[in-house]
């Protein structure tokens, strides 16, 4: 079912555009489910369509040769995947999945490039998402030097919290130790941590987020700065 | 030993322009002297010029309000600086600064702005380095997550010695704590490791390359996909293709990796010319 004559509902990007710009792309945008695992884009593969979520969240995960991914940036409803076809690409070495599933929209990327040629204000507006999403994945780099993992796990608790509409988290321990690059335990122990301070309740599958403010505390200065970037950028 | 053909002299991305598009560009570029610690940009400061280095590294750091500095990713003669001007910003919460001393080009911001605003294929060319250095800040992200304080020193070296033109990198044990967010005992300690095994040469303030394919066995996958990446934007940008392939050839270590692949196997190329001209070449 294409977007035509809706206007756009949950996805921040979509909402931030001129009509006329909203005009261009809606004929074009379908509107989808977006299931768990669902792949977005494959590593090195040509990326075919983009998405613009309204719930969800997709993590775009670097892969390593050796076969260990990371994940560097998460898109949800304040963004699209294929950042790279913003900026011209076809692909990257990156993969990008749903992690939570949702709703949003897609695009083929021969549509993207089209309206994008014929709208300068749009190609504006997605080269200043892509400026967000890369302070994101700088932000990323720092925690992963810097942060202890309590610190990375409430800055992702956070992150993950913006992109949903309540306060449950559908999440494995497993998917949080694959996304941070550390072993299972340590994940359990960190998750441990933050419930022991009633900050979140873990069940099995779910975290919720009992005490915003108190994980903010933990995250400290690691979670901020690209969300300000956003707003900075998106006004 | 160490010294192979890395890049060639000069900025790769001014090399890569048309004739047109270096012509649109040339009035604005003013040669510079690239002296440490100089800053390239601020964070939340507007932008007011954008550098082209010809030698030499410049650091770009994320910083928080914590104090907390890493350094996400370096630039040298394979790029430029002010990738928030090549996106239409005019700043970006980062510091860029000058790591290595070196020279380069300059332009004015605005002055790159209006040239981009007339030439399509220059806007194209930048954006498509943007991306190389999203690929090369997500690589950090992933080194500081997964690897050893060695194996990411063993990136960082040759990040830097791919984009200097000696063996000898003027560096202190401080500034590479700094940029790897770790302490400075811990990077002493990794020096050591490198140059027990001759790997390196590390003095007060520098740091000499000995055995450069020993440096990449270190670094193991850590290193290479990014510079895959700007490989294949030259590719692209096809103008120094040639060039490429001859040094490739050469030295097989200009982004040497067990899992590097001749670029034009792993990327297709959607105008066709690529592979084309790579079995031409062949």
């Amino acid at each position: 079912m294409s977007a035509t004559g809706r206007a756009p509902k949950g996805n921040r990007l979509l909402q931030a555009l001129p009509p006329g710009d909203w005009d261009l792309l809606a004929p074009h945008l379908v509107s989808t489910p977006l299931n768990l695992r669902d792949s977005l884009e494959r590593l090195n593969r040509r990326i075919e369509e983009v998405c613009f979520p309204e719930t969800g969240i997709a993590s775009v995960v670097a892969e390593h040769p050796n076969g260990r991914s990371i994940e560097i940036g998460l898109v949800g409803c304040e963004g699209m995947t294929g950042s790279a076809v913003v900026l011209g690409s076809d692909r990257t070495p990156h993969a990008t999945y749903m992690q939570v599933a949702g709703e949003g929209y897609r695009l083929p990327v021969a549509r993207l490039r089209d309206v994008v040629t014929k709208s300068v204000t749009l190609h504006s507006l997605l080269l200043k998402y892509v400026q967000a999403f890369m302070v994101q994945t700088a932000h990323t780099a720092i925690a992963n030097a810097r942060g202890t993992l309590t610190e990375r796990l409430a800055r992702w608790l956070l992150m993950a919290h913006d992109r949903v509409p309540d306060d449950d988290l559908k999440l494995t321990h497993e998917f949080l130790s694959l996304m941070m690059a550390v072993r299972r335990p340590g994940v359990t122990e960190a998750l441990q941590t933050l419930e022991d301070a009633g900050l979140i309740q873990c069940g099995r599958s779910r975290i919720t987020v009992l005490d915003r403010k108190g994980i903010e505390k933990v995250a400290g200065a690691y979670y901020g700065i690209p969300e300000a970037e956003y707003r900075r950028l998106m006004r | 030993m160490a010294t192979v053909a890395r890049f060639s002299p000069g900025n790769q991305l001014l090399k890569s322009l048309s004739t047109a598009d270096i012509e649109l560009l040339a009035p604005h570029l003013m040669t510079i002297v690239l002296r440490v610690p100089r800053d390239l940009e601020q964070p939340n400061k507007k932008i007011r010029e954008v550098y082209f280095p010809d030698t030499g590294v410049a650091s770009v750091v994320a910083i928080n309000p914590g104090g907390a500095e890493v350094e996400v990713g370096v630039i040298g003669c394979e790029g430029m600086s002010g990738l928030a001007v090549i996106l239409g910003n005019e700043q970006s919460p980062h510091s860029t600064y000058v790591q290595i001393a070196g020279r380069g080009m300059r332009i004015s911001a605005s002055d790159l702005r209006d040239a981009m605003g007339q030439s399509c294929s220059l806007r194209s060319l930048l954006f498509r380095y943007v991306q190389t250095f999203m690929v090369q800040t997500a690589h950090t992200a992933i080194a500081n997550a997964r690897a050893t304080l060695a194996q990411r020193l063993a990136r960082w070296l040759l990040m830097a010695h791919d984009r200097v033109a000696s063996d000898k990198l003027s560096l202190t044990h401080e500034f590479l704590s700094l940029m790897m967010g770790v302490r400075r005992a811990g990077v002493t300690e990794a020096l050591h490791e490198l140059a027990h095994l001759n790997l390196i040469k590390a003095t007060r303030g520098e740091i000499t390359v000995l055995n450069r394919r020993g440096i990449e066995k270190m670094a193991g996958s850590y290193y290479g996909a990014p510079e895959l990446s700007i490989v294949v934007w030259w590719f692209r940008a096809n103008r120094i293709l040639v060039q490429f392939r001859t040094e490739f050839r050469k030295s097989d270590s200009l982004f040497h990796s067990k899992s590097l692949v001749d670029p034009c196997h792993v990327m297709a190329f959607p105008d066709g010319r690529g592979p084309n001209t790579c079995s031409r070449l062949k």
